[in-house]
């Protein structure tokens, strides 16, 4: 016969939400309670610390101007079609190193995936600004905008 | 005979869960921002909960791996690591079917951790079968809290 041990469940429940709640007030790297959604920047060259989001207008403008492109889908989407001379993500010490050695940290970047759904090109910007990266652009439309407005495409 | 044998497979089913709990929990207690936005990367949970869950979800896996090593609050440990692993089914299926392309930040949160795919949800099933063999056991072995038969 399956126990159904709520009070013990409960018990374990508060001390991980009492335990957990203090050590983050505690912690010098605390988070906030509700999270904050990336923001969307106005200003480009307004951009020097955490990635932030830009519109389909804004990612367009980047390239025209040769800005680098890093497409944070699966090999088998890029393949089928990316928007023209975007890199492929693949394994990301590779791309690091390449994005690094390329433009140095200090360089712009936009990320894209599927679309506002899709959650890769966010890990991959927070992953690169964890390594250092400064400029990061998340293009949150991503390949099913670009694709929609009738941008070039390869 | 066949009892001895129930008891040590429960007893073993109760050692590698609160192992892999405790593994599970660390990288997560220490990096509280990447593990939040891992979860966020789902898109599975509305207005920016992924914060409290980021807070509160490692120390309940650390508490329940220590329950089950160490014989406290048995069933209740069982029954959390039950719903834990339906929850991360439910989570890493639905971002499956959506073709969400992710890390899992199943066990590391950094950016070498596993990607999400049939294996991950594989071994879930796996330790939600162990979870079920310790919370339909039929003999309390190794138990303080509340004490064993």
């Amino acid at each position: 016969m399956l126990r159904v041990p709520l009070n013990q469940m409960l018990a374990i429940v508060i001390l991980s939400l009492v335990v957990g709640l203090i050590t983050n007030i505690l912690r010098s790297d605390s988070i906030p309670i509700l999270a904050k959604k990336i923001s969307i920047v106005e200003d480009l060259n307004d951009v020097s610390g955490e990635p932030v989001s830009i519109t389909l207008d804004q990612a367009k403008n980047l390239f025209d101007k040769g800005v680098v492109f890093v497409d944070a889908r699966d090999d088998q989407y890029f393949k089928e079609g990316h928007i023209p001379n975007a890199w492929n993500s693949g394994f990301f010490m590779e791309l690091m190193f390449k994005l690094d050695s390329a433009q140095t940290k200090i360089g712009p970047v936009v990320l894209y995936c599927s679309d506002d759904e899709c959650g890769s090109s966010e890990e991959l910007a927070n992953d690169l600004f964890n390594e250092g990266f400064t400029k990061l652009y998340v293009f949150k439309g991503g390949w099913l905008e670009w694709s929609k407005a009738g941008y070039p495409v390869e | 005979m066949k009892n001895n044998f129930k008891n040590i497979l429960v007893m073993i089913c109760r050692i590698c869960l609160g192992l892999m709990f405790i593994y599970a929990s660390l990288d997560k207690i220490a990096h509280p921002e990447e593990f939040a936005k891992q979860i966020g990367y789902y898109k599975a949970l509305p207005f920016g909960l992924e914060n409290v869950l980021a807070i509160v979800l490692p120390w309940t896996e650390l508490i329940v791996g220590i329950c089950l090593i160490a014989g406290l609050l048995v069933d209740g440990a069982t029954l959390l690591s039950i719903i834990m692993m339906l929850v991360f089914i439910l989570a890493i299926s639905q971002a499956m079917l959506r073709g969400i392309d992710i890390t899992c930040g199943c066990f590391k949160v950094s950016a070498d951790s596993d990607k999400l795919g049939l294996d991950t949800i594989i071994r879930d099933i796996i330790f939600l079968v162990m979870s079920y063999i310790v919370l339909n056991r039929q003999e309390r072995k190794f138990e303080f809290l509340p004490k064993s038969d």
